[in-house]
């Protein structure tokens, strides 16, 4: 039963797509014939970018969950605060933001003549780890806050109608209703975020602020554009791939994080809380909400500063229905995929086979552990002497861009297909009905989550550069690179111009996504 | 009907003709990225040299010299260009190590005696002198030597001498003027270092917007302020150690199937008609003598040169960078 036609397809899907990695890694080996250097590992330099990489993630990880618990709890406690939906639609904006946007909007804010780095002391600067662990919990703290928001919201009515017949006090319903609700989520979102850190590439290459801040990505990077060292670059990058794997299967053997999922059920029984408590929530909310606006307001000076010229807009016009196009492709594509690769999963559930399942989901979410770096210089080594990259090299920014986003598209359509399975499998099985019988009844179900996720994986695609920089065209610019070449040619008010555009673009999708899930 | 067929031919055989004529040839150039974009000089000298070569110059952009020299190495024989374009000199050993450079035949008087150009495979194109630049509006006494710069608590951005190539300038500067006390200019300049960036676009715009007190770049830089912007202001800093020269160079390859095409573009490089496009668009100095240039080229600064040895630079070049990445640390 288990080889069924529409598993085959979501097998073949994650064969593909472990081919392309393979195809990557053989590129780099088979370049000059020899394996990863070893002495390496030997080196002190080798072990002080080792270090480096996993302090700063697990600082990002742990400043990001430690703060955002108490700003859900914020969130689910005072359910009247002002503007609390434009909060969880920023909260998710600050997740996707480009970095090239996010880092120009920190340093105008904090940098050395930053609008805020005068209140900061003599000594401060925003260059080094400081920086780094900044931008890492701009990033996810948001991301924490909505995924820890959305898991209280489950906590049944019934349990605070309980605890109040009990006459629980705060410390006991803390530990005996709220710990236990977040608890699987704060562990998995640690560990995503640990990740995402672990594998950062723009934050550290620009807030870094010198050789003492290298993560291992940072390094392969150097490693293959300027000394074109491929040994050292495998030696490093198996290195990263078995760190993050490990983290991986640690982390991820449990459920995905909901974080994307409707802000669900109206609250009727919430416990109330004292003034001071709500004055201190309020208070810890709007810090927040600064802390999160501020870097995009920062960036209004330079829209003032602009000069403005029709060449200018018809550029700026021109790359970002490049981008759309490119970025809506990429998603459709994301999505198809993420459907087949989940009916295995899926059906290994079914027939309960936990190391199917496993195996299968670690293969399916791998591109979220590889060095990119490895994965783009591997192909680009591979195809340059066999096919014409300058003309067919927009067929590798939309599959390695696929790539990229599919581990988050799987991750968020997940939870809402295995919910649907659980709730009407035995249904649908007992009435037989066939394949595309089922995806009718499944779709009205799926909708909101396919939707929602759709446009989340299309703003992650959208503010790529890493990739076009190394296969994009030149006549098909996409808006980041747009900003790219005019910030890199003295234009720099050309380019926050071109940045506040596509924050532009990216507010209005992010309302399609939340308008997508209340209609739900 | 025979008539026809006579008709049916003869418009074949025009076809055809005029195809053949149409035909030109293509002269493919590998070039980095601000090379071609809309305001750099690659659109520019494309028309002005396809003026008079009856054939289509093709322009591919890679990101920059590095990536140039790389995708040499990957394609090897099957290398798609005639001609490469954009490596500085220091890249000139390792290029020739991929036995695809081709010696060039130009005549090479027109080239400045300062520049003492005796390569027989590549051409210069421009050339610029690093320099730390600064706003005169902040800054009123300038450092006027690197050991005084160093010395000093001014704030710096230079560039990361792993991925730019500004920052490996930097970097056999300080290894010529130091020699032995390397690690310790490191060491001291790290103190007073704002943050050292990837490429030379990065650190440039944070020093333009109020980043630091200088930022490393080249002489010509003011240049673009006063004839782009109308803005005086900035201004580079004369050391009295001599300036690292850079030189920006063109090669053809062996493996082109036009060489004498592959030629003639290195002689229009030499021209004056791309020697006067190259200084207002890549913001780099002529090459040749007599090129008329911009007024306001004459208020920039004219540095001595330190010369350097380039093949004692590409021997030692791994050893710095790992003198920099454990000494450059706060």
């Amino acid at each position: 039963m288990f080889l069924k036609f529409s598993n085959i397809s979501g097998l073949i899907c994650i064969f593909c797509i472990s081919v392309v990695t393979l195809m990557a890694f053989y590129g780099l080996i088979a370049f000059n014939q020899q394996g990863a250097d070893l002495a390496l590992l030997q080196d002190s330099y080798f072990h002080s970018i080792l270090l480096f990489s996993i302090k700063q993630a697990l600082l990002s990880a742990i400043l990001s969950t430690v703060f955002a618990w108490p700003i859900a709890r914020a969130l689910y406690y005072c359910p009247k605060l002002y503007f609390k939906k434009s909060f969880l639609s920023l909260s998710l904006l600050c997740f996707v933001l480009p970095t090239l946007v996010l880092i120009t909007g920190f340093v105008s804010l904090l940098g050395r003549s930053g609008i805020i780095s005068p209140f900061l002391g003599e000594d401060w600067n925003l260059y080094g780890m400081q920086g780094i662990l900044l931008a890492h919990v701009y990033m996810n703290l948001p991301f924490a806050v909505r995924a820890f928001h959305n898991q209280l919201q489950n906590i049944p009515d019934t349990s605070w109608i309980l605890a109040r017949q009990m006459k629980l006090n705060r410390w006991q319903k803390l530990c005996v209703i709220e710990w236990p609700a977040l608890r699987s989520t704060i562990s998995l979102v640690f560990g995503f975020i640990t990740i995402l850190c672990f594998n950062s590439f723009a934050v550290v290459l620009s807030l870094g602020g010198g050789p003492q801040s290298t993560t291992l990505e940072v390094a392969i990077y150097q490693a293959l554009k300027y000394d074109f060292n491929i040994a050292e670059a495998l030696t490093l990058a198996w290195t990263q791939f078995f760190i993050a794997g490990v983290f991986f299967v640690l982390l991820y053997r449990s459920n995905s994080v909901a974080w994307l999922a409707k802000d669900s059920n109206k609250k009727n029984s919430l416990p109330q809380i004292s003034n001071t408590n709500k004055a201190f929530f309020t208070l810890l909310y709007s810090g927040a909400f600064c802390f999160m606006l501020l870097p995009l307001l920062a960036l209004v000076p330079g829209l003032i500063a602009t000069s403005y010229s029709l060449k200018l807009l018809a550029n700026v016009f021109e790359a970002l229905i490049m981008t759309l196009v490119l970025g809506s492709l990429v998603a459709s594509i994301a999505m198809l995929i993420a459907y087949c690769i989940m009916l295995p999963i899926r059906s290994s559930l079914e027939f309960k086979k936990p190391h199917i399942k496993n195996t299968l989901q670690w293969f399916a979410n791998h591109t979220l552990i590889a060095p990119a770096m490895v994965l783009s210089v591997g192909l680009y080594i591979l195809f340059l002497p066999i096919m014409d990259l300058d003309a067919l090299g927009m067929i590798f920014v939309v599959v390695l861009n696929v790539l990229m986003v599919l581990p988050f598209a799987i991750q968020q359509i997940r939870s809402r297909l295995i919910q649907f399975d659980h709730d009407y499998l035995v249904l649908s099985k007992s009435l037989k009905l066939s394949f595309w019988k089922n995806l009718s009844i499944e779709w009205p179900y799926i909708k909101p989550a396919i939707l929602s996720t759709f446009s989340l994986v299309l703003l992650i695609a959208m503010g790529d550069v890493a990739i076009f920089s190394i296969f994009g065209n030149d006549n098909l610019k996409t808006l980041p690179w747009l900003i790219y070449q005019y910030a890199g040619s003295y234009r720099i008010n050309e380019a926050s111009f071109a940045s506040a555009v596509l924050l532009g673009i990216y507010f209005i999708v992010l309302i399609k996504i939340e308008r997508a899930q209340s209609h739900a | 009907m025979k008539k026809f067929t006579t008709l049916c031919l003869a418009t074949l055989l025009s076809v055809n003709l005029f195809a053949d004529d149409s035909a030109k040839k293509i002269l493919t150039v590998y070039t980095y990225d601000s090379f071609v974009s809309d305001w750099g000089p690659g659109p520019k000298i494309k028309q002005a040299f396809e003026k008079d070569c009856q054939c289509t110059l093709n322009l591919i952009a890679e990101e920059d010299g590095v990536s140039i020299l790389n995708r040499l190495k990957i394609e090897g024989k099957k290398v798609k260009a005639d001609v490469i374009l954009g490596l500085d000199h220091a890249l000139m050993k390792d290029a020739k190590a991929t036995g695809l450079i081709a010696d060039h035949s130009q005549d090479l008087s027109s080239i400045k005696p300062s520049l003492n150009w005796q390569d027989s495979a590549f051409v210069p194109y421009d050339f610029g002198y690093f320099a730390f630049i600064y706003d005169s509006s902040k800054i009123t006494t300038p450092a006027t030597s690197l050991k005084q710069l160093i010395a000093s608590d001014a704030s710096i951005i230079y560039q990361d001498p792993r991925t730019s190539t500004p920052g490996q300038g930097l970097m056999f500067w300080i290894n010529a003027v130091f020699k032995g006390d390397t690690n310790q200019a490191w060491r001291e300049l790290a103190q007073h270092t704002v943050t050292v960036t990837k490429g030379w676009y990065e650190g440039y715009s944070m020093f333009l917007k109020g980043g630091s007190d200088y930022v490393l770049s080249y002489t010509t830089s003011p240049a673009y302020h006063m004839i782009v912007e109308s803005e005086s202001k900035y201004k580079a800093a004369a050391f009295s150690e001599g300036h690292i020269v850079q030189v920006e160079v063109a090669a053809a390859l062996n493996t082109s199937p036009h060489p004498e095409l592959a030629q003639s573009f290195l002689r229009f490089l030499l021209s004056d008609a791309a020697q006067t496009i190259l200084p207002v668009t890549n913001w780099m100095l002529p090459v040749t003598n007599n090129t008329t240039l911009p007024e306001q080229f004459s208020k920039l600064i004219s540095p001595k040169t330190l010369e350097i040895d380039i093949e004692e630079l590409s021997n030692q070049r791994k050893q710095w960078i790992k003198d920099w990445r454990t000494n450059a640390v706060k």
